[in-house]
């Protein structure tokens, strides 16, 4: 997230800053009386007199546009300040007292939002007869309800917040509590909804002046003005159009200024979204000459964050390769980037990532290599949920809530394979028998809500595996699991690996996982490979003091001591200028600190990026 | 889904309940005689004999209960009162015109609609594109010019000036369906400018948002196409709170086209509960602003359903 865009406040602010000025000096200025009719005079052109013309009675239009906003202006905040404060007393009320005072207070405000507004102002017209006094409380009725809603919202989300608790504790009245703790907590949305209020109620008072129930002739207003610049419009266009910008153009302002208020207040609004499809044709490289490995190698993969500010690389500088049939684990902390490794390999990053070194070599059911950093999209798109598919980590937010389960599996067969509907989704059910899902022909016609988290995840892995993929990365596919359910999803895929010479990239953070499941595990280190090897030798013997840190944390049995690793992980954008892990290192020394390490051979199959391997018991 | 629906309906007929029974006591427990209030013309004090026939004639004389009870006996058959001025029924009155302005909404909404969700989700595709700054700069002067600006300006150019289109009016459908839909073409529009920039900034909000879920990753891991992950998954999505907004709104319209009919001398309901509040009929503006809150209650009560529709999660929660 950027800075605050305070600075874009400057210029609605300062308009709205002006108009208010004006308005307020109307009485100051040197203007004409803006009720002294001219009649013969009467729809004259501009002059130097009058330097936006005469209107229909031959009054001054400049003077009436700049009276009439004193109109608009003064109804609009009048009645925004008492419905503020009212509404805001209401809401402060029902949210901290509850009980009988919120339905006295809070519900009886949303009654009022049962009707619609312009509806309730009439009604309000039709009892007191119509006037400014009238405008003004109509409209405080019609806006007090938004400020309860806001302060009531806010009041229930403060007050169970500890220092409330704390104040209480004190002995301080509610009052107080009120006036002190919650409502400087409340203030900021009640000001976005004060802005909001000016604007809405301009609009209002100007709908009601034009119907003739506002402000009372011969007093200007906009509203007034456009009603008797509509009769004359044909001969005088131009009587028309004054009002019309005046209105228009100050409520555009008040709504800039409105918006641009709730992005300064509330940075989380406008800043969400991520354009997965925004990823342009990439750069496409020949890839006639690439080196054929067996499945998968991935050479000194660089993934980088754009950032105005820094440069920022989550995942440096990796290694990996796989054959086909392997299990290949990814272990290490949260945030060490292996999830990022996965989603790059599949060129899932978000836009605000990029791979910006290395290359993913990849061989295909044909036998071709290609580099799946810099194959265009379309081709990348070809490969995803056909050869190369991916289980995510929590399977209730990666269905689809509103499709049934069985359409989210047979959608993948169809975008690979040329399959009526009816027997997708025929296959879908064989597959979602296949992978254990009891009543599989019920199942598939269920919501994702309707089946529990294990259920789902093996539809997910049914729509993984629907296309019999070379590739298949599991991103922790077992971590929001129960335990039992863990070891059965396990199972699950081990079971079809054995049916298949699927290569798999298991990612976790379990290091028993690691053992049941792989064949050779890479542990990461803060966006690193560390360490690389056969399971068995690398938890036997392991060649990096991370690694061996990692294992001796890893909880074994009910005797086991734990050992925690001392220190935190280092931030991305704050590396180590030597060995990311020399911080937290019991045995780094002089050169650990200062020089990189390389990743280097340091035995059969087993590779590792420390200095001093030898030394790590 | 039926137990659903059976709740929800029996939640709507509370709030009409209330809406009904909140309408009469504001009529009657506002500071001043409404009889009174009716016959005092520019601060002239009435004839106090005058008033008292008024009152009869109103019911005003009988204990508040029985007024109450009478009242809403004669809402459940269908009896909103007549007139003051000119002895109609307002029943009948409504029944005429209701149909007119529901069908400004509906026509207003499709406009709005149309234009709205297809440029609202072209902008969160491509946000802070060119694109995305030219919509959302549009989309914030239409939300910023009131519509009687808009209909009047209309007039002004189409009407006016080119001459493509007549200036307003209404012709009944069944007697020459063409002009009909020239007539309703430009009030509808004229609605649709604010209706449609509201769509389009939830749309593009709404999708931004979807977007960013992991079921649209997993959706793009599936190899699915762009479009398909558009329309099949993102959208589906992205509607829900979209459908609520655009409904708020059009409730909301239902009461709000008054200036919209009177620019356009659209014969619909808004019009005539205008010309009630000028002349202080009381039967007529109550009748009618009854009528609008159920009907908003109404359209509340199908979005619920609606949602159920659209978000299986809905039937069950």
């Amino acid at each position: 997230m950027a800075a605050r865009p305070i600075h874009r406040l400057y210029l609605p602010g300062a308009i709205v800053a002006a108009i208010i000025v004006v308005a307020l000096a109307a009485p100051l200025l040197p203007l004409a009386d803006p009720v002294k009719m001219e009649v013969p005079a009467r729809l004259a052109l501009p002059s130097l007199g009058h330097v936006l013309g005469q209107d229909e009675y031959g009054r001054d239009v400049l003077s009436r546009i700049i009276w009439g906003a004193r109109a608009s202006l003064a109804v609009a905040f009048i009645s925004a300040m008492s419905a503020g404060v009212i509404g805001t007393a209401l809401g402060l009320i029902g949210g901290y007292a509850r009980g009988f005072l919120e339905i006295l207070t809070v519900r009886s405000m949303e009654a009022i939002v049962c009707f619609p507004p312009i509806l309730l102002a009439l009604l309000v017209v039709t009892l007191m007869g119509p006037g400014v006094a009238t405008l003004v409380i109509a409209l405080t009725i019609l806006y007090a309800p938004g400020y309860t809603r806001v302060a009531f919202a806010a009041t229930l989300a403060t007050r169970g917040l500890d220092y409330v608790t704390a104040q209480h504790a004190l002995g301080a009245g509610p009052v107080r509590i009120l006036a002190r703790t919650i409502l400087p907590n409340v203030a900021p949305p009640l000001l976005v909804q004060f802005s909001l209020t000016v604007a809405a109620a301009m609009v209002l008072e100007s709908g009601l002046s034009f119907l003739g129930l506002g402000v009372v002739p011969p007093a200007p207003s906009w509203g007034l003005m456009i009603r008797g610049a509509r009769s004359t419009m044909e001969q005088a266009p131009w009587l028309l159009l004054w009002p019309c910008l005046a209105l228009t153009g100050t409520i555009l302002t008040f709504n800039q200024l409105c918006d641009r208020l709730r992005d300064v207040l509330d940075p989380r609004a406008g800043s969400a979204g991520a354009g997965w499809l925004r990823r342009a044709a990439a750069r496409v490289w020949p890839d006639a000459s690439l080196p054929a490995p067996s499945l998968l190698r991935v050479e000194g993969l660089t993934v980088e964050i754009a950032t105005p500010t820094a440069r920022i690389r989550p995942v440096r500088d990796m290694s990996l390769s796989l054959a086909p049939g392997e299990t290949l684990a990814l272990v290490g902390e949260s945030g060490s980037g292996k999830t990022l490794t996965g989603l790059a390999l599949l060129g899932l990053l978000p836009p605000t990532m990029e791979i910006i070194a290395g290359r993913v070599l990849y061989v295909d059911r044909t036998g071709r290599a290609r580099d799946l950093a810099h194959v265009p999209e379309t081709e990348m798109r070809r490969l995803r949920g056909d050869e190369i598919a991916m289980v995510f980590q929590d399977p209730g937010s990666n269905l689809n809530p509103v499709h049934r389960v069985g359409d989210q599996v047979a959608e993948v067969i169809r975008a690979h394979r040329d399959l009526p509907r009816a027997g997708a989704a025929a296959q879908a059910v064989a597959l979602l028998k296949d992978v254990g899902l009891p009543d599989p022909e019920q199942r598939s016609r269920a919501y994702p809500h309707e089946l529990s988290g294990g259920q789902r995840q093996r539809a997910m892995i049914a729509a993984a595996i629907a296309n019999g993929p070379r590739l298949l990365i599991a991103d922790e596919p077992t971590t929001a699991l129960d335990v039992t359910i863990q070891a059965q999803i396990l199972d699950l895929l081990a079971a079809f690996k054995a049916k298949s010479d699927m290569g798999l990239i298991f990612v976790t953070h379990n290091l028993a996982v690691v053992a049941e499941i792989a064949d050779r595990v890479c542990v990461m280190y803060a966006g690193e490979i560390v360490e690389e090897g056969p399971v068995a030798e690398v938890f036997a013997r392991p060649r990096h003091p991370y690694t061996a840190a990692l294992i001796a944390s890893a909880p074994e049995g009910a005797d086991a001591e734990l050992a925690a690793i001392p220190g935190t992980v280092p931030l991305p954008d704050a590396l180590p200028a030597g060995c990311t892990f020399a911080p937290r290192c019991a045995c780094a020394a002089e050169p650990c600190h200062t020089t990189k390490p390389g990743f280097a051979e340091v035995g059969p199959g087993r590779s590792s990026r420390c200095f001093r391997w030898k030394g790590v018991a | 889904m039926f137990s659903y629906a059976l709740a929800r309906i029996a939640v709507a007929l509370g709030l009409i309940w209330a809406v009904v029974t909140l309408v009469f006591l504001i009529i009657h427990f506002v500071p001043g005689d409404p009889a009174e209030l009716l016959l005092s013309q520019g601060g002239v004090a009435p004839d106090p004999a005058a008033v008292a026939e008024l009152r009869e004639k109103l019911g005003l004389d009988r204990p508040i209960l029985t007024q109450y009870l009478s009242h809403v006996g004669g809402l459940l058959k269908g009896d909103l009162g007549s007139s003051l001025l000119d002895d109609h029924s307002v029943a009948e009155d409504i029944t005429l015109r209701l149909p007119r302005t529901l069908e400004l909404i509906l026509a207003a909404s499709l406009i709005a609609v149309l234009f709205g969700l297809p440029l609202g989700t072209l902008a969160a595709l491509r946000p802070g594109s060119a694109i995305d700054r030219v919509l959302a700069g549009a989309a914030g002067l239409g939300l910023s010019i009131p519509v009687f600006v808009v209909g009047t300006i209309a007039i002004l150019v189409f009407a006016q000036k080119l001459r493509w289109v007549p200036a307003g009016g209404f012709v009944p459908f069944s007697r020459d369906p063409l002009r009909h839909l020239i007539l309703l073409l430009m009030p509808a529009g004229a609605i649709a400018v604010g209706l449609g920039a509201v769509v389009f900034r939830m749309t593009r909000s709404s999708v931004l948002e979807v977007l960013a879920r992991d079921y649209v990753r997993a959706a793009h891991a599936k190899g699915l196409s762009p479009s398909r992950i558009v329309l099949h998954h993102v959208l589906r999505n992205a509607l829900i709170p979209v459908v609520t907004v655009l409904a708020l709104h059009a409730g909301s319209l239902l009461g709000g086209t008054v200036l919209v009919e009177f620019v356009f001398n659209w014969p619909g309901l808004s019009g005539y509960l205008v010309r009630a509040v000028e002349q202080r009929d009381y039967p007529e503006v109550v009748g009618i602003v009854l009528v609008i809150s159920i009907a908003f209650v109404v359209i509340n009560l199908l979005v619920d359903l609606l949602y159920a529709v659209i978000d299986p999660r809905v039937r069950h929660g």
